[in-house]
């Protein structure tokens, strides 16, 4: 310990546990795994319960990284379909959302990849992609949902301004709570790699959006 | 007094507090931190903000037809599988076939070689086309035969 009451930056590990809070986790990936073990040997029942489980999260992950919603609708099905395509060579060695996520991730990366002189005048438009209508509040005042809206764009414009990577990283991290050792597992890459892009991130995000704190 | 964490490791501090994924040991400890580091202070303060903006962007609901889209891309991907297989099924056996049709072929005309040596050109080249023919028709009933055999099978989309 230093005289601050904090340990020295060689002791730093031992004093950073962090809470296992995934997502993941609360969604019983056993279940999930033993779902898609049975989806491998034909019981597409269990195909559809899985469908049902998360179609929500990964359409809302795909939507936040292509800022899009038809487009993120159209990956979602894209994954699903990989999904049961690929059940054969499923195992569960990994969390099934791991899985799950991963198949998203890479649709959503070669999305924005290869599509992105086409989406990027689309995705500015805020709203035609409808965002602006479905947080509409009328408990607001007219001044306020502006205010409101103006605030949605500029967060949505800081998060577009991201390298995609980095975006995937915050996503995966911010709304699908996973650790930073399930994110490496996503992106396939490792743990300070994930940190790495997820300091950067939101460096570049408090920067963007510090005048509207 | 500067702040005496590495960057990254407040970085990291900063971002798991913020994100509550501290156990309760460690935020305690960085509070304690926090309480005289002006610059981590700062730090938390905005990634409090940039925390509660992403907080506020919420997508749309999804569709109640998206699970039928699903079903349907599916439905799609069977059918599509099917007729891939038997394609890759039928390959290897017409190449069979027409090897078959070949041997059958230089088998009658050497058996015609042997049987008779009188018997006219035209005649043993006729049944020769014959059996090609019947042969050909095997192939064409084999190949319905399999067709009836596919749309039998139980991999189907509609149990989704």
């Amino acid at each position: 310990m230093n005289s601050d009451g904090m340990h020295s930056p060689a002791a730093q590990p031992s004093w950073n546990p962090r809470v296992n809070t995934d997502k993941a986790a609360d969604r019983v990936p056993d279940r999930d795994a033993e779902w898609m073990l049975r989806v491998r040997d034909g019981d597409d029942a269990c195909f559809a319960l899985l469908l049902e489980r998360h179609r929500n999260a990964v359409i809302h992950f795909l939507y936040r990284m292509v800022l899009n919603q038809a487009v993120a609708e159209e990956l979602a099905q894209e994954v699903f379909l990989r999904v049961y395509r690929f059940r054969g060579k499923y195992e569960p060695t990994a969390k099934f959302t791991t899985w799950l996520f991963r198949i998203a991730t890479h649709l959503g990366l070669n999305w924005i990849r290869d599509g992105r002189h086409e989406k990027r005048h689309e995705s500015l438009d805020v709203e035609t992609d409808g965002a602006g209508k479905q947080i509409e509040d009328r408990s607001r005042t007219i001044e306020q949902e502006l205010v409101y809206r103006t605030r949605l764009r500029e967060v949505r414009q800081a998060i577009e301004m991201l390298p995609a990577k980095q975006r995937a990283a915050v996503m995966l991290h911010k709304y699908e709570e996973l650790g930073y050792a399930d994110i490496a597992s996503v992106l396939r890459c490792s743990e300070s790699a994930v940190k790495s892009l997820l300091f950067r991130a939101y460096e570049s995000l408090r920067t963007r959006l510090a005048h509207m704190a | 007094m500067g702040c005496s964490l590495e960057k990254s490791a407040a970085e990291e501090l900063v971002i798991d507090y913020v994100a509550q994924t501290l156990d309760p040991a460690a935020s305690l400890e960085f509070e304690r931190h926090l309480a005289w580091c002006e610059r981590c202070r700062a730090l938390v303060a905005q990634q409090r903000a940039v925390w509660s903006m992403l907080e506020e962007w919420q997508p749309q609901p999804v569709p109640a037809t998206f699970n039928e889209r699903v079903a349907r891309d599916l439905v799609g991907e069977v059918r599509a599988a099917w007729w891939q297989r038997l394609h890759w099924n039928w390959r290897p056996a017409l190449t069979v076939a027409a090897a078959c049709v070949v041997v059958l072929g230089a088998f009658l005309l050497k058996e015609d070689d042997h049987s008779s040596a009188s018997a006219s050109e035209d005649r043993s080249s006729a049944r020769i086309e014959q059996r090609v023919e019947h042969a050909l028709d095997d192939m064409d009933l084999l190949t319905t035969i399999g067709v009836d055999v596919s749309a039998g099978q139980t991999d189907s989309p509609h149990k989704i």
